[in-house]
């Protein structure tokens, strides 16, 4: 819980958002009738033998602001153990997910990977949701010499830290996230391109390091910067800020948002009635609430970044969604998409490898390529990705993929901006 | 003379409730001397018996908590100061050991060592602020400032590492020792704490949290320098959680400024030491020891997408059912049943039989004036609220030796003048002398140290300790080493224990004062001043509501100070008591002095009977020089 | 020039939004004295009541309000007659936590009907504004304003000109005192407790079409609530309107003019420097606290 603060967007654990409600409920807690003794509390440890099933553990934040993101996480992965059960199962023995809650709690996410680790015996682990958590599990993962692959915490200092087992399962870190972008903006003629921009990041690990990029990549290519400032997480008004970038009257606007942020700046500049050339917005758009957020029809032409598109053309994934709709009766979301990408790293190393040797499958993951449904990726010796995201743009109430060429669903790009809509 | 002059002397009788109070000592000293050390050997024996990571990571976590709440309970539990900032100091304490650890490569070893610092420093700042805002706004503050803290830290990323987050260093000992070195120093702090919050317990110093907690203007009336106790408390609870905080860091290995500076860590340690009973010893670390196990039985059984909102509602229903059902948290419940299965709860936690102290420091010295004539001159005392002019200009001296009274209907500004004397109602109007001393700038506890001491119409005493306690905690000279010394010295015990023999209260002298009656509490209260060796006594209407009988005897021991150079003020209604007692008596009408003379003269002047006596009382001067 | 007047066009009609908001509470905290850590919730739950209607009949925020008012009346009473006049009767300062366990329980019972994700209303008017020359007034906002104006004016009349405020005023100050002229402070005071949870459906129709929220943004508003009735003073209606106008406006021109990164501080330090410096609120006066009581 927080106070004082103007209201929050609830922050988005997709690429390394950190959290910023941490869920209070699923540690401030309450009473006993008596004292629970130590011993008691742990339940059995399960802990499998060379020919039971395999054991997968994780810690997801069920509990708390990010819930929504961690469900569908969970389901991803849900779905992958079934998919990878129902076709003989990892190395021929079943696999089942020993799943505990950690409520976005970095310290119950120490503690539930440890109990995963040493009490649980888990065979195999999978990471969670969000930098925050994903950081302190990978240093418990790392001290016990474990694989750790984790589907969605891209905060570029969690691979900075000497780590040879962590592998991040989506195609790039937030640094890379505006390379597909500049080399669409690069590729326009000189005379066509916007020549102010004004930028504004959500000070975020999955948001500002991208901006930075941004700035610096823009300058270069000669465009001038007419705004440049981070926002507190907290912030919900954009009124103010939207005033002054429009003071600016920047051709481009970049954001980097993290969840409802991007919807809230967007509906400051409906009412204020100012429409860029250019709107990119990272993380945001891609939201299954932004287009009834900021008004279906205005979501054209705006742009943003993706690590995977339910179109994109990568084998498996058609495949992935159409069985996931069917097992959830939903479309699956990003994050859904994430941890099924994890799952198939893993799989893939255990498959190659024929054992569930950690170092054994980390080497291995560090010399090859894995094909997923959001593409083949590679790692560096830190584990981060070799790729770069996708840039999307949304267009007639459709969020296609453009750029890279390999998985765009459309040849047309949108540019200029059409106007607001009321 | 009286026999009301006995209690400046200390005949040797111990009172006869002490040997309850130690039968009761046999069982704390059980406690003390068998449960807790097998406790600590089991915890310390817990990682080298089982190589089990669980359940030392459980305990780390425990242990840290029960560390909060601890500091915590000095701060809330025995002072009464609620502070929802406690991840503060975990955070200060964390981020400092990470800043020197990336910095300048200081093993966080060390480097929590500074973060205490850090955080004993934070303390005292937070002390400071007490002397403003106080209760509710108290709490809000704590709460803004535990804020404020993390928005800073979030946007100095500079310093920080902001919003991307601090790596701490990666533990470099070999993974045969697992969790050791956090774990060991761990339980190292939580035992200080708990043995720097016994030791505040027994002390003066913590006699004196109890009082502020209970009435902290009167305990500063009473000469407690609150300032000073108030600071050393919230240090102390601040010092040992901020070490622990870098400790924790460093376990947890990565610092995010909204996960440490989290308002749900504070929330967690307040409800550990309300649980566990707030204000007593070990109740916090009790739950501390209920709540850390059960925050990770169910965050780790309770697996599954939907679980999150049936958590929630289960520990949002326990909590309020802790709230309505078990507010004084678990100990006081269960130590209740066992010491009295039918009986109320006494005050005699705390209460040890009183050790003889070789150096007997304070020694009665008497600090009366010999010079000065008057003992007290106020000269223009005025004082408005808002538009009224509660007290307009009033000159009034009390002699040396002498009783002297004020009286004057319902709101003359009696009690506002009293107000103004002692200092609980400041004033740029006019000015106090105390037997010679200038007391318009000072605090209430440097008034009376200078000799002041003042009763109330309603008796102020502090429920919290015995009466005997209530009794010796008056202070006239402010020692720093008088606040390690024990509760009660053999000698004050003595002493006092003949003091409650004369006023006949010598039953209660281990009870606490809400046993007494309203007449035995206004003695009590008369008794509690008079320790202080006052040279100026202020009496606040001593004679109201209680019997002829006790009103004798109230009146004896105020005839017993002027032989001693002390002067009196007595305010009251009852023109009797007044007569009796007072040599010259002051009338107030509508905030100023009408009259002034001997009893006599001030029945006999017009503008007393017409705005205050009225023709029928009939005034008995009876020349009560004693 | 235009961009100043900006500001503050937009820093007051944030600041009316955190009036309306915090009405409930300054009545509840200001002149019963229950600290009630569950407004953040009552508002979170009239939002999703509000969302509900919009939903499933389409009836705008605002006039679904009205609607609300009632449920949320009623569930004041529920909650003031279990949980708080019990607590007020064994010990106040429990009532932090017991209302804090409500707020958990809300949020509980909200995330498990509505689910985690984020909604918000989506009246026409959400992403409009008023162009007065080069003026830009949101819609949204200004409808939010009026409806702060109106929510506080209706609530000062009721504690000021009518027989229940001045009981409750009464029953707050002097429980015994009350009881002894015939005003029995627990029913009057759950009454008082019905109207002001009651008067946040307004806040939360607001917030409904304002932002897009979830059950656990309650958090924050709690803060922003808290810190508009004490910058205002306890018991002050008119106090904390003004003091949530000062917030908005403080925080505006510091967005424009200072910096938006420390414009998230604005509230924070305010509260800090009042609660230091002025401890009875800005627009009380000290009262006496030496009288006995």
């Amino acid at each position: 819980m927080r106070f004082f603060r103007t209201p929050s967007s609830r922050p988005r654990t997709g690429r390394g958002a950190t959290s910023r409600a941490l869920a209070p409920f699923a540690t401030v807690t309450a009473l006993a009738a008596g004292l629970c003794a130590l011993a008691g509390c742990a339940p059995a440890s399960t802990s499998s033998s060379a020919s039971g099933p395999i054991t997968i553990g994780m810690s997801l934040p069920l509990t708390g602001s990010a819930a929504d993101v961690a469900k569908a996480g969970y389901q991803g992965y849900e779905l992958w153990a079934s998919q990878v059960n129902a076709a003989g199962g990892l190395l021929g023995r079943q696999v089942k997910l020993d799943v505990l809650d950690d409520g976005m709690d970095p310290n119950q996410t120490t503690t539930d990977y440890t109990r995963l680790i040493s009490q649980d015996h888990v065979n195999l682990l999978l990471g969670t949701f969000s930098s925050l958590l994903n950081a302190p599990a990978s240093a418990v993962a790392a001290r016990n010499q474990m694989l750790y692959v984790e589907p969605s915490g891209g905060d570029a200092s969690l691979f900075q830290r000497g780590f040879t087992d962590l592998f991040f399962a989506q195609p790039g870190t937030t640094t890379s996230l505006p390379d597909q972008f500049l080399s669409w903006f690069s590729s326009m003629p000189a005379s066509k391109r916007p020549t102010t921009a004004a930028y504004l990041t959500q000070d975020d690990p999955s948001a500002s390091p991208a901006i930075s990029v941004f700035v610096s990549k823009l300058q270069a290519m000669g465009v001038k910067t007419v705004y440049d400032q981070t926002y507190d997480p907290t912030t919900s008004n954009f009124d103010s800020i939207a005033a002054a970038v429009v003071h600016a009257q920047p051709q481009m606007i970049i954001q980097g948002s993290v969840t409802d942020d991007g919807a809230q700046f967007a509906r400051s500049l409906e009412k204020l009635n100012y429409s860029p050339k250019i709107l990119f917005q990272t993380n945001s758009p891609t939201d299954a609430t932004y287009p009834s957020a900021i008004g279906a029809s205005n979501t054209n032409g705006i742009f943003t970044a993706e690590a995977w598109s339910a179109t994109a053309k990568y084998p498996g994934n058609a495949a992935f969604v159409a069985a996931y709709t069917k097992m959830f009766g939903t479309a699956p979301t990003e994050d859904a998409a994430n941890s099924y990408t994890a799952g198939q790293v893993l799989q893939t190393a255990v498959d190659s490898v024929g054992n569930l040797d950690q170092k054994a499958l980390a080497a291995w993951l560090h010399a090859h390529s894995v094909s997923t449904i959001v593409g083949p990726l590679t790692w560096d010796s830190t584990g981060d990705p070799q790729g770069s995201l996708m840039l999307a743009q949304w267009q007639y109430d459709t969020l296609q993929v453009v750029d890279p060429q390999t998985a765009a669903t459309t040849k047309n790009v949108i540019f200029p901006k059409p106007a607001w809509s009321s | 003379m009286t026999s009301t002059t006995s209690f400046m002397t200390s005949p040797p009788n111990p009172a006869p409730r002490a040997a309850a109070a130690r039968g009761d000592g046999r069982l704390a000293a059980f406690t003390r001397r068998v449960w807790i050390p097998t406790a600590v050997l089991a915890l310390v024996a817990v990682p080298m018996v089982s190589a089990n990571l669980y359940y030392q990571n459980m305990l780390i976590m425990t242990f840290l908590l029960a560390i909060g709440a601890s500091g915590w309970n000095i701060m809330g539990g025995y002072a009464g100061y609620i502070s929802l900032g406690n991840s503060a100091f975990i955070g200060l304490g964390g981020y400092t050991t990470g800043i020197l650890a990336e910095k300048w490569s200081l093993s966080p070893f060390i480097g929590c060592l500074a973060g205490g610092l850090v955080c004993a420093l934070a303390a005292a700042l937070l002390s400071l602020v007490t002397r403003r805002t106080r209760g509710m706004y108290f709490v809000i503050v704590t709460f803004a400032a535990l804020q404020l803290l993390e928005i800073v830290t979030t946007a100095w990323s500079g310093l920080t590492g902001g919003s991307q987050g601090l790596a701490m260093p990666v533990p470099t000992w070999s993974l045969a020792y697992q969790d050791w070195p956090f774990y060991y120093p761990l339980l190292a702090l939580l035992i200080a704490t708990v043995a720097a919050s016994w030791w505040v317990r027994r002390s003066k110093l913590g006699l004196g949290l109890f009082a502020i907690r209970d009435d902290e203007d009167k305990a500063a009336g009473l000469g407690l320098r609150v300032a000073l106790y108030k600071m050393i408390a919230f240090v102390l609870g601040g010092l040992f959680l901020g070490v622990a905080g870098g400790i924790y860091a460093y376990y947890t290995s990565f610092l995010n400024s909204a996960a440490v500076f989290d308002i749900v860590t504070s929330m967690l340690i307040v409800l550990c030491a309300l649980l566990g009973g707030r204000g007593t010893l070990w109740g916090p670390v009790l739950g501390a020891f209920i709540i850390a196990p059960i925050s990770n039985f169910t965050s780790t059984n309770l697996g599954g997408a939907d679980a999150g909102p049936i958590r929630l509602l289960l520990f949002g229903g326990l909590l309020g059912a802790v709230a309505l059902f078990l507010p004084r948290g678990v100990l006081p419940a269960i130590t209740g049943r066992l010491r009295h299965p039918a009986g109320p709860a006494r005050v005699t936690e705390g209460v040890e039989p009183p050790v003889a102290e070789p150096a007997e420091t304070a020694a009665r010295d008497r600090t009366h004036p010999t010079g000065a004539a008057d003992v007290l001159v106020a000269r223009g005392l005025g004082k408005s609220f808002g538009g009224l002019r509660a007290v307009d200009g009033v000159d009034l001296s009390v002699g040396r030796g002498r009783i002297t009274g004020l009286i004057g209907p319902n709101g003359s500004g009696k009690t506002t003048l009293f107000n103004l004397i002692d200092g609980t109602v400041a004033t740029r109007e006019g000015a106090v002398t105390l037997a010679g001393r200038k007391l318009e700038r000072a605090g209430r506890a440097s008034r009376a140290h200078a000799g002041l001491a003042r009763t109330y119409q309603l008796p102020r005493l502090f429920p919290s300790m015995t009466v005997l306690e209530n009794i010796v905690i008056g202070e006239r000279a402010f020692s720093l080493a008088r606040l390690w010394a024990r509760r009660t010295s053999m000698a004050e015990h003595e002493r006092a224990c003949a003091v409650l023999d004369e006023l006949g209260l010598a039953a209660y002298a281990h009870e606490s004062p809400a046993a007494l009656s309203y007449g035995q509490r206004k003695l009590v209260e008369l008794a509690q001043v008079l320790w202080l060796d006052p040279a100026l006594v202020m009496l606040d209407e001593p004679a109201a509501g209680i019997s002829p009988a006790l009103c004798a005897r109230l009146a004896a021991m105020v005839r017993a100070l002027p032989p001693l150079g002390t002067g009196v003020l007595v305010v009251e209604h009852d023109f009797e008591f007044i007569s009796d007692l007072c040599q010259d008596v002051y009338v107030m009408a509508q905030g100023g002095v009408i009259a002034h003379g001997s009893v006599a003269e001030i029945s006999a002047d017009p503008a007393v009977v017409d705005a205050y006596l009225g023709d029928t009382v009939v005034s008995q001067p009876t020349g009560s020089e004693t | 020039m235009t961009e100043l007047l900006q500001a503050l066009i937009f820093g007051a009609l944030v600041g009316g939004v955190y009036a309306l908001m915090s009405t409930g509470l300054t009545l509840a905290f200001g002149v019963m004295k229950v600290v009630n850590m569950a407004q953040g919730a009552f508002l979170i739950a009239s939002s999703y009541l509000c969302y509900a209607l919009w939903q499933h009949f389409g009836i705008d925020p605002i006039v679904a309000a009205l609607i609300v008012m009632v449920p949320m009346g009623l569930l004041g009473l529920v909650c003031y007659k279990l949980v708080i006049a019990r607590l007020e009767r064994i010990d106040p300062g429990l009532t932090i936590v017991a209302t804090f366990a409500l707020a958990m329980v809300a949020e509980a019972l909200l995330a498990l009907a509505w689910g985690p994700n984020e909604v918000g209303t989506t009246p026409s008017y959400f992403n409009q504004a008023f162009h007065i020359s080069s003026l830009v007034i949101p819609r949204a906002q200004l409808y939010a304003f009026l409806l702060a104006a109106a929510v506080t004016i209706a609530l000062q009349l009721i504690v000021k000109r009518t027989w229940l405020g001045h009981a409750i005023t009464a029953a707050s100050q002097n429980p015994e005192g009350a009881r002894l002229i015939g005003i029995e402070p627990s029913r009057v005071g759950a009454q008082v407790f019905a109207i002001a949870a009651g008067s946040t459906a307004f806040g939360g129709a607001a917030l409904s079409f304002l932002y897009q929220f979830t059950p656990d943004t309650q958090d924050a508003w709690l803060g922003i609530t808290l810190s508009v009735v004490i910058l205002g003073g306890l018991g002050s209606m008119p106090g904390a309107f003004a003091a949530g106008l000062l917030l908005g406006l403080a925080e505006s021109l510091t967005t424009t003019y200072i910096s938006v990164r420390w414009s998230a501080a604005v509230p924070t330090v305010l509260i800090l420097l009042v609660l230091t410096l002025r401890p009875q609120g800005l627009l009380t006066r000290a009262t006496r606290q030496d009288a006995a009581s």
